[in-house]
């Protein structure tokens, strides 16, 4: 989650939000949510599943704007 | 009494944390509602545990009834909902990082890293990650989901 949060620390573009997926259900529902760290690109215009490096998320980031 | 959510081991960890790498002021705005929500009343102490453990750290809580102007300008649509900032109370440097749900369990861990993270003013990434952020040119904004354990 840490990585998300330097990201938007990092750049002004970008906005994070760390949601509690058991509280928040019915969000990990509409987003497919199969396991955590699950991370949705733009209202699900991307997703990246686990956690991974930051040159992979910034990726697919870029595929997804 | 009160019963407390942190430990007296872990307030004493976060007190030598805090001491050594807190740097510039951390504002929380926390939301909150007092009708609809099972975790708030939980989260809002545990903030004030956290908050009393450094001069650095400062919160301001806003039940999302009574603000909804101020609920609206940070994005913030459901509680507890969190925004980490930077400054004090009247001027807020949002950097765009939220937590929405409590911050129990490893989420918690998460917390204080980028509190600490906020008040250094630095994301701490490598350069070539830096480099690579210079090329995004439109709004991104990243939902992750987590749970407690």
């Amino acid at each position: 989650m840490v990585l998300a949060h330097q990201l938007a620390m990092e750049s002004p573009l970008i906005e994070t939000e760390a949601i509690e997926a058991i509280e928040f259900y019915d969000l990990a529902m509409r987003y497919n949510v199969s396991g955590v760290p699950q991370t949705t690109i733009n209202d699900g215009a991307g997703v990246v599943l686990g956690a991974v490096p930051a040159e992979y998320l910034l990726q697919e980031v870029e595929r997804s704007i | 009494m009160l019963v407390k959510i942190l430990n007296q081991e872990l307030t004493n960890q976060i007190t030598q944390l805090f001491e050594s790498q807190l740097v510039e002021p951390v504002e929380l705005l926390y939301f909150f509602n007092n009708d609809d929500c099972d975790t708030c009343e939980e989260t809002g102490q545990m903030l004030e545990e956290i908050e009393m453990l450094s001069g650095k750290l400062h919160i301001t809580k806003y039940d999302v009834n009574e603000n909804p102007t101020i609920a609206q300008k940070f994005g913030i649509q459901r509680t507890p909902g969190l925004v980490i900032a930077g400054g004090g109370p009247g001027e807020v440097i949002d950097y765009g990082i939220r937590f929405t749900g409590i911050p129990s369990g490893y989420e918690f861990g998460s917390l204080i890293h980028t509190i600490i993270m906020v008040s250094k003013r630095d994301s701490g990434l490598d350069p070539d990650i830096r480099k690579l952020l210079e090329d995004i040119k439109k709004p991104v904004h990243l939902q992750v989901f987590v749970t407690p354990t």
